[in-house]
């Protein structure tokens, strides 16, 4: 047999999806009447407004912190409530617990809340509850639902089948088989992922924040309508810090339990 | 003391698994299982404990108070109950890895006390120190508090022994409880199931027949789902050659050189 020799012919498709994607990005430029020339003045108007926002307005930052915790308080109890939310339906979605009836509409439910955007949530439900951060930690506990729900429920689908065998083995009923069996199992998962989603929904909340949830999504909203570029811009600082904390925080949580869980 | 009368099993495409099996085995016998696989071997241990419905026959277990049941035909409940008096070890340990050693041995006895209880209080001190005492008879108690997925194979395996006595079943069954390990480890693994079989009626399904003839009382040989030989553990190469037909082979190459000479096969090999 002959080996087979270095030839420009191997890539030959590659580079025919290259010309089509290029050619296709091209007539979508087009299309949507992008510009060059736009997006370079553009980036000069966007820089005025950059200007605008510093020096911060020092001053206001104390009034910054109670938004901020409120903020904080939003996401932890949206995680929370969620992550138990979650729960749930990752149980009653996994294939080796569930009957399979059950597992199709409560996995349809995870999709179905994971293609609606928090947005529209947080709207319906402000049309509902009116405006607060109750419509808000709602908001965010139903978000963690289509994450959470389909990663726990494929994680409990990893779960050796012989393992949920040998507890029926014993005796041990449905719910004796999860607290016992399925929950030790998931347990470093379900912590690592809903710390994951606990940054998301930090970001979330800054952003449901500004559409009517309260918290410092909604000082930083109120300060650009109000045209106070400064203290504006001090939101946004404290905005970052509490993000960047957060997933400072939560990277090291997840690793100490990667750490955990490799001992074992 | 548990008793099979005639079970069938037949896939629904007409493919017939398990043909009129029957079979008795009584407090003092160790009976291994041999066959080829596909033989069915697995499939009959699982209508042993109802993880399996034959399509016919009855699956006799002396209950807690003597009497005998027919497995087969109990409701969830009674099943439960009734699974909670049938020790399992499996071929794959099938213990909760993240709960320590303790906490597994105690998993044993979910089927016999109120669920409620042990979801929302867990289990009593009585409880645990009875596993403790179980665990002592197998000598690991030493290894009591650690975390289970941190114990080497053969470790693991004494530990579903110790769960499934722990249970105080009526029955032992053991699924390829040593096909994991090697052979050092499945020696010992042996030599901790054969004693049992002086309390408790044991039967294991395997793949060794140089460690059946060793320490079962007496072995049931399957062949397409048929029982072609029940008796005796020490087979000669004759009686093997039938069970495992063209796979005879491969578990004689498992076979070590004391235990070939044991069974004196070498020479049929040759004259094969």
């Amino acid at each position: 047999m002959q080996l087979k020799q270095f030839s420009i012919k191997r890539y030959y498709p590659f580079i025919v999806g290259i010309i089509v994607f290029a050619a296709l990005s091209w007539g979508a430029a087009i299309s949507c009447k992008i510009e060059l020339t736009g997006l370079i003045e553009g980036i000069g108007k966007g820089m005025v407004f950059f200007k605008n926002l510093f020096p911060p307005d020092w001053e206001a930052f104390p009034e910054m912190l109670q938004p901020a915790l409120d903020s904080l308080i939003l996401a932890f109890l949206g995680t929370f409530f969620g992550t138990l939310m979650a729960v749930v339906f990752a149980v009653l979605g996994a294939a080796n617990i569930s009957h399979p009836i059950v597992r199709t509409i409560s996995r349809f439910l995870i999709g179905l809340e994971r293609s609606l955007p928090e947005l529209f949530i947080l709207l319906f439900l402000i049309a509902a509850f009116g405006l607060g951060s109750m419509p808000g930690i709602i908001c965010l506990s139903l978000g963690c639902i289509g994450m959470l729900g389909k990663l726990l429920a494929d994680a409990i689908e990893e779960i050796d089948g012989v393992l949920i065998q040998s507890l029926t083995a014993v005796g041990a009923n449905k719910l004796q088989i999860i607290v016992f069996g399925i929950f030790p199992e998931i347990l470093p998962k379900l912590l690592a992922y809903s710390l994951f989603r606990l940054e998301i929904n930090i970001r979330l909340s800054v952003i449901l924040g500004a559409v009517g949830a309260g918290g410092i999504g909604y000082e930083l909203d109120y300060a650009f309508s109000m045209l106070q570029y400064h203290r504006a811009c001090s939101a946004l600082l404290v905005v970052l810090v509490l993000i960047f904390g957060i997933e400072k925080l939560s990277a090291y949580l997840r690793n100490m339990l990667n750490i955990k869980a490799n001992l074992k | 003391m548990i008793e099979v009368k005639n079970i069938c099993k037949t896939l629904p495409n007409g493919k017939q698994l398990l043909k009129d099996i029957s079979f008795s085995v009584k407090q003092g016998e160790f009976v291994g299982i041999l066959g080829a696989s596909g033989a069915g071997k697995t499939l009959t241990l699982r209508c042993l404990n109802g993880l399996l419905k034959p399509d016919s026959g009855e699956v006799l277990v002396s209950n807690s108070n003597g009497k005998m049941q027919d497995i087969s035909t109990l409701n969830k409940k009674n099943l439960r109950i009734a699974r909670s008096k049938i020790g399992v070890i499996f071929q794959g340990y099938n213990l909760v890895k993240r709960l320590s050693v303790l906490e597994n041995i105690m998993i044993g006895k979910l089927g016999q006390i109120n669920p409620w209880r042990s979801i929302f209080y867990g289990f009593t001190d009585a409880e645990a120190a009875t596993a403790m005492e179980v665990l002592e008879r197998f000598k690991m108690a030493h290894l009591a508090n650690n975390p289970t997925g941190s114990l080497s194979g053969g470790e693991m395996q004494r530990v579903a022994i110790a769960r499934a006595m722990f249970q105080e079943p009526q029955v032992l069954l053991a699924d390829e409880p040593i096909s994991n390990l090697d052979p050092g480890n499945a020696q010992m693994i042996m030599e901790i199931i054969a004693p049992l079989a002086a309390t408790v009626p044991v039967i294991g399904v395997f793949h060794q027949p140089e460690m059946t003839a060793k320490y079962c009382t007496r072995v049931i040989a399957l062949k397409e789902g048929r029982i072609i030989y029940d008796g005796n553990p020490n087979l000669n190469i004759t009686q093997l050659n039938e069970i495992y037909g063209e796979e005879l082979q491969k578990v004689v190459t498992k076979i070590a050189e004391p235990e070939l000479n044991a069974l004196n096969i070498t020479n049929a090999i040759e004259a094969i």
